[in-house]
């Protein structure tokens, strides 16, 4: 029995056992219609028009199996392909027209204005502040860290004491810091976070920590009451102040341009010991001196260090195996010089004519 | 700190520039901020004489004065008044410019010819000082330039000394750095001075109840002191650090706290009742005024300097105003003295009382040098006050800070900065720094600290002071390593940083603000009935006085602000943290809220529908792309939002959000005119399925059937009720349900609408036929002519 259902993509299986039904002729009606639309070559047009029409083509196979089809179908499979041999007649034809040019199947484009504006749907924009933890955290994470979170409302002991934070250091006065009546806080840096996951997991710990931190300033071009921070913790055995050193130089050329450089003063934190800040070369004027860093060639971005030996203690590592570095960073501080960007309100401010200038 | 060069040169020999040492000190972690150049730009400026003077005819607060100027006497008009006839004045001629690039021309004020102005401190950039015009020393030659009387330009360098150094909040303590950096020898005067007359036992006796709180009282007498200016160069080095000069007595006592970093106060012995000095705590309801003529309360926690019946200083902050140094003084008593760092500080705070002395007590003063700044100053009141010292000192003192030993392991050293440095070179920095060594084996150094450091405390402590002397910038960048922490996981981070995607590819723009702001704004969004806000204890103003319970009322107000300059389409998103009281404990938890004004790219309709619907079928797709439950929306009712256009957002069941159109009275407010459609959800529910992997199913193989049909219901009737009716107990063969059209004509009559749906019908495992699905499809049609008392058009 001849049967000729069982399309394959190279050529057709005869060895089939189906036979001729209704269904199986309403699937060869609709690929036979489609192959004639999609015809790209007066060839094309006529390879289709003896696959299916032609004195050894698929429909005088199926006149020839007629007899053998179910009786209650007989009628209705002959009405179908008495009707897809008219219809893909008509349509080989009007498909050889159009292919040989005599039908002008498609306006002609000389009237068209081209210059019409696009349409369709836009992207929105990102905040600059998300753009720069984003990207921050994708530097990061291609040496390993990954992101750790915390809570906005902190208590004093994460974000003092166990931070090494003499007990009457001036940051914790009532006028640096936004307390709640239930003596909790709201954070005055990230660290915080670094604490929760120490004290959460043994090490190794290799993390950064984005978030929103509030001081108690008044807003004014470059200080702003709440603000966000990109904290690191690495903590291991053997961990060195070289180590640091380029692990923020890398940071520092992947986040502000190939030719940045880093460079290391002495500094205090009481989180770390040896304390560093972290300048990185300025982006706009290679170091020369400009407007940008105030002619120093230089513009301080990162406080870090090695953690001191005995934050180790309160979170209960012991200190001697234990050691490693910690830094952290303004985001709107990196943005701000980034893009260019001159005053810290205008990242609060949500004006269009503003977030549309990012991407 | 303000740092005057010339002073800081007298005690160590440097001849470097004042840019190479501040390079040097900002490389050894006291970063120099600035450098000034005090008196540059004053070279015009001469010394003249106040001839005589009158008030302005027209003005009362003007005087019109004749000042002589070596040459011959200039009319010039001025605004101060404290100065008579013969004092030395600083004079701007005609023709001279001042610091602040002024140019002196010759002026009628309100009539009166002025040809030249007699100068301030602070219009010449000498101190902050604008009390009045400047008096210069009687015997100062008239005509010659005032920088010659007053020492010239002085190069003052800004430092930013560290919480840790308290020994560098001095002039001595910075030579001490300097030394050490350049290599050479630290210079400290030995003060010399005679005792006269009868012991200070007799003049005085001092009582210290709790040598906790104060560690060590030294007191000094001295008698004949003569209370006049101190000399200008004095005068000029306190005013160069920002300290304003008062009498000769009392500068000593601060130039020495400048010079070697001891507070001193200076009581008048005569005001001391039985002449005595008790260190004790203020009792309960005690009170003193303060030299600042303030009345302070004082509590039972602050240490106090008192006489036989009252407090007469709070201890190492502010004396008192009743035993201070006056014009009759004679006799002064002389305090240098340590007290407890912790409650000075907590006593400051309290009191809301910063001073110079406060803030060197609460960083540690070194209580083994008390009595040299005693004896420093001593010396200088001789020299200065023509004042007597009586003989001996009283010294309280139950010995000296205990430091303990520190042992430093070199090869932990190198480990810790991934350098080495040589035995030799450690021995040599800690030499410079005056750090003693007490013993040095091969790899192990024990080091005794100095009293002035009492930083150092672990062997961290001694490592940093290596390196940055050493020069922490020396030490090298190692490459870069990776470090996988096998068990780490920041799912949730990168599930909201996918989801911040997703909502800008959906054409939203995100917004930031802040996390608090005023009471007023939020009521705007609904009165807080059930004490569910978080105020701040201490805000810097009202407007941010409140922590945000939601992100809608910033929204609003974002949109808003842009309508008002006439940016009319808006389509924002933020993302972040609110803050609210629940159960009395202070909960946060980050949300997204969702605000449409105006048009967006191809979407034209903003109508209150078209407006509804599309914050819906934004937050549809979001949902879509972050794998969460699909959006159920139930009406509800909130304040902010338009009676009707408000629903509750329900996933899986559950309550997380609210979807709707804001009221026009808060639209109003921002004179926003087209609807607004606002969201806010709990992030967290759409978070936790975004890293789902999705499993495939086959594409269709069989065609599909479509039926139309269109069906006229009542107003009442709702999409999602046809729906609902349609899906129950369809065959699976039913695979999609689009609704095309709905519309309303008279012909229907009022309050029906005709809604026209578009059914789709297919079967995984063969192809359906007419009959079956002609057969499906009437059922639907019955069931929904039953349940929504439809009338139906078959297409
Ligand atoms: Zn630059």
């Amino acid at each position: 029995m001849a049967v000729f259902f069982g399309q394959m993509q190279w050529g057709w299986d005869f060895e089939g056992d189906e036979t001729v039904n209704l269904e199986t002729l309403k699937r060869t009606v609709a690929e036979g219609l489609d192959e004639a639309r999609t015809a790209e070559t007066a060839d094309a047009v006529e390879a289709v028009r003896i696959k299916y029409l032609g004195r050894k083509g698929l429909m005088p196979q199926v006149m020839k199996e007629l007899k053998t089809v179910a009786p209650e179908e007989r009628a209705e499979v002959g009405r179908l392909a008495n009707t897809f041999k008219k219809e893909l007649t008509e349509l080989l034809e009007t498909r050889k027209k159009e292919l040989s040019g005599d039908a002008k199947a498609i306006a002609e484009p000389v009237t068209f204005d081209y210059t019409l504006p696009g349409r369709g749907p836009r992207r929105g924009t990102r905040h600059p502040i998300s753009t720069v933890i984003e990207e921050a955290v994708a530097i990061f994470g291609r040496m390993g860290f990954t992101v750790a979170e915390g809570p906005d409302v902190e208590t004093p002991y994460h974000n003092f004491d166990a931070l090494n934070t003499p007990g009457y250091h001036p940051s914790l006065d009532r006028q640096d810091t936004f307390w709640l009546d239930d003596g909790r806080l709201l954070r005055t840096q990230t660290s915080p976070v670094q604490i929760r996951v120490m004290e959460s997991r043994q090490p190794p710990v290799r993390i950064v920590t984005p978030g929103r931190c509030y001081r108690r300033d008044t807003t004014d071009a470059t200080h702003s009451a709440n603000f966000h921070q990109i904290e690191g913790l690495y903590v291991d055995r053997d961990v060195s102040l070289a180590d640091l050193k380029g692990t923020l130089a890398y940071f520092a050329h992947e986040m502000m341009g190939p030719d940045v450089a880093v460079r290391f003063r002495p500094h205090f934190f009481p989180f770390t010991e040896p304390s560093v800040e972290c300048d990185f070369s300025c982006h706009v004027c290679n170091g020369a001196g400009c407007r940008v860093c105030k002619g120093s060639g230089w513009i301080e971005i990162a406080g870090a260090g090695m953690v001191d030996p005995r934050v180790f203690e309160k979170v209960g590592y012991d200190p001697e195996t234990t050691t490693g570095y910690a830094f952290g960073m303004g985001i709107e501080r990196i943005a701000m010089i980034r893009y260019g960007i001159p005053d810290i309100r205008l990242l609060y401010e949500n004006d269009m004519r503003f977030l549309r200038q990012f991407g | 700190m303000k740092l005057p060069l010339s002073w800081l040169r007298e005690y160590v020999d440097v001849d470097a520039s004042a840019e190479e040492i501040a390079e040097r000190l900002t490389f050894s972690g006291t970063e120099v901020e600035g450098i000034e150049h005090v008196g540059a730009g004053c070279e015009d400026v001469i010394v003249g004489e106040v001839r005589a003077w009158e008030k302005h005819p027209k003005a009362d607060r003007l005087r019109l004065c004749r000042v002589f100027d070596g040459e011959g006497e200039l009319p010039v008009v001025c605004g101060a008044d404290n100065f008579d006839v013969g004092d030395k004045v600083a004079l701007a001629p005609v023709g001279a410019t001042l610091p602040g690039g002024m140019a002196i021309k010759e002026a009628k004020l309100r009539g009166e010819i002025s040809q030249g102005m007699l100068c301030a401190e602070d219009e010449l950039g000498l101190s902050a000082d604008h009390a009045g015009i400047m008096i210069l020393p009687a015997d100062a030659a008239v005509g010659t330039p005032m920088l010659d009387v007053i020492g010239g330009i002085e190069t003052v360098l800004e430092l930013e000394v560290t919480w840790n150094r308290p020994d560098c909040l001095c002039v001595i303590g910075m030579a001490r750095e300097v030394a050490a950096l350049y290599g050479v020898a630290l210079k400290v005067p030995e003060p010399t001075f005679e005792e006269k007359g009868k012991s200070v036992d007799e003049w005085t006796r001092v009582d210290v109840q709790d040598a906790f709180d104060c560690p060590r009282y030294t007191a000094r007498v001295l008698t004949e002191a003569k209370l006049k200016p101190s000399p200008v160069w004095m005068r000029r080095r306190l005013t160069c650090c920002g300290v304003r000069p008062i009498n000769n007595v009392v500068d000593i006592t601060n130039y020495v706290m400048l010079e070697c970093g001891h507070p001193l106060h200076a009581f008048d012995s005569a005001l001391l009742k039985e002449s005595r000095i008790i260190v004790r705590r203020a009792a309960e309801g005690e009170r003193m005024a303060t030299l600042d003529d303030e009345e302070r309360a004082l509590t039972p926690e602050m240490i106090v300097i008192a006489d036989a019946e009252r407090p007469v200083a709070v201890a190492g902050i502010m004396g008192g105003a009743g035993s201070e140094i006056n014009d009759t003084t004679q006799t002064v008593l002389l305090e240098s003295a340590t007290f407890d760092p912790a409650r000075t500080h907590r006593t400051s705070v309290a009191l809301g009382l910063s001073t110079e002395s406060s803030h060197r007590f609460e960083r540690t003063v070194n209580r083994e040098t008390v009595e040299w700044a005693s004896r420093r100053a001593a010396a200088l009141m001789t020299e200065h006050c023509g004042a007597t010292v009586a003989a001996g000192v009283i010294d309280v003192y139950g010995g000296a800070a205990e430091l303990a030993p520190i042992t430093c392991r070199l090869a932990r050293l190198e480990s810790l900065l991934g350098v080495s440095l040589g035995r030799d070179e450690v021995l040599g920095i800690l030499e410079k720094l005056q750090i003693p060594v007490a013993n040095a084996d091969d790899d192990i150094i024990t080091v005794a600290p100095p009293g002035f450091r009492p930083d150092l405390k672990i062997e961290a402590d001694i490592f940093e002071e290596i390196a940055r002397i050493h020069g922490i910038d020396e030490v090298p960048a190692a490459d870069p390593m990776g470090r996988v922490v096998v068990d780490a996981d920041d799912a949730r981070p990168r599930a909201v940083a996918a989801c911040r995607e997703h909502l800008v590819g959906l054409g939203l723009s995100e917004t930031m603000n802040y996390s608090f702001l005023s009471e007023q704004a939020l009521d705007r969004f609904g009165k807080d009935a059930d004490g569910r806000r978080v105020a701040l204890l201490d805000p810097v103003s009202a407007d941010h006085g409140v922590m945000r319970e939601s992100l809608i009322p910033q929204m609003a107000e974002s949109l808003g602000r842009n309508a008002t300059h006439q940016e009319l389409d808006a389509a924002c998103f933020e993302i972040g943290r609110v803050f609210y009281r629940e159960q009395g404990a202070i909960c946060e938890e980050e949300r997204l809220s969702i605000g449409l004004m105006g048009r967006q790219a191809g979407l034209d309709d903003t109508s209150p529908e078209g407006m509804f619907l599309r914050i819906k079928g934004l937050l549809e797709e979001l949902l879509r792309v972050q794998n969460a439950p699909a959006l159920e929306l139930q009406p509800d009712a909130h304040p902010a939002f338009e009676p009707g256009w408000c629903t509750a957002i329900l996933l899986g069941g559950e309550r997380v959000g609210i979807l709707g159109l804001l009221t026009a009275p808060i639209r109003h407010h921002w004179r926003i005119q087209s609807p607004v459609a606002m969201a806010e959800l709990r992030l967290d529910t759409i978070l936790s399925q975004v890293h789902d992997v999705q499993s495939f199913t086959d594409i269709p193989v069989y065609p599909s059937m479509d039926r139309d049909l269109a069906l006229i219901v009542d107003e009442s009737v709702c999409h999602g009720d046809v729906v609902r009716v349609i899906e129950s107990g369809a065959p699976g063969g039913l695979t999609r349900v689009d609704l095309f059209d709905i519309f309303r004509s008279e012909e229907m009559g009022d309050g029906r609408k005709s809604m026209a749906y578009s059914l789709t019908y297919r079967s995984a495992e063969r192809t359906l036929t007419d009959e079956e699905t002609n057969r499906v499809h009437a059922e639907i049609m019955d069931r929904l002519r039953r349940e929504l008392e439809a009338e139906i058009r078959e297409r």
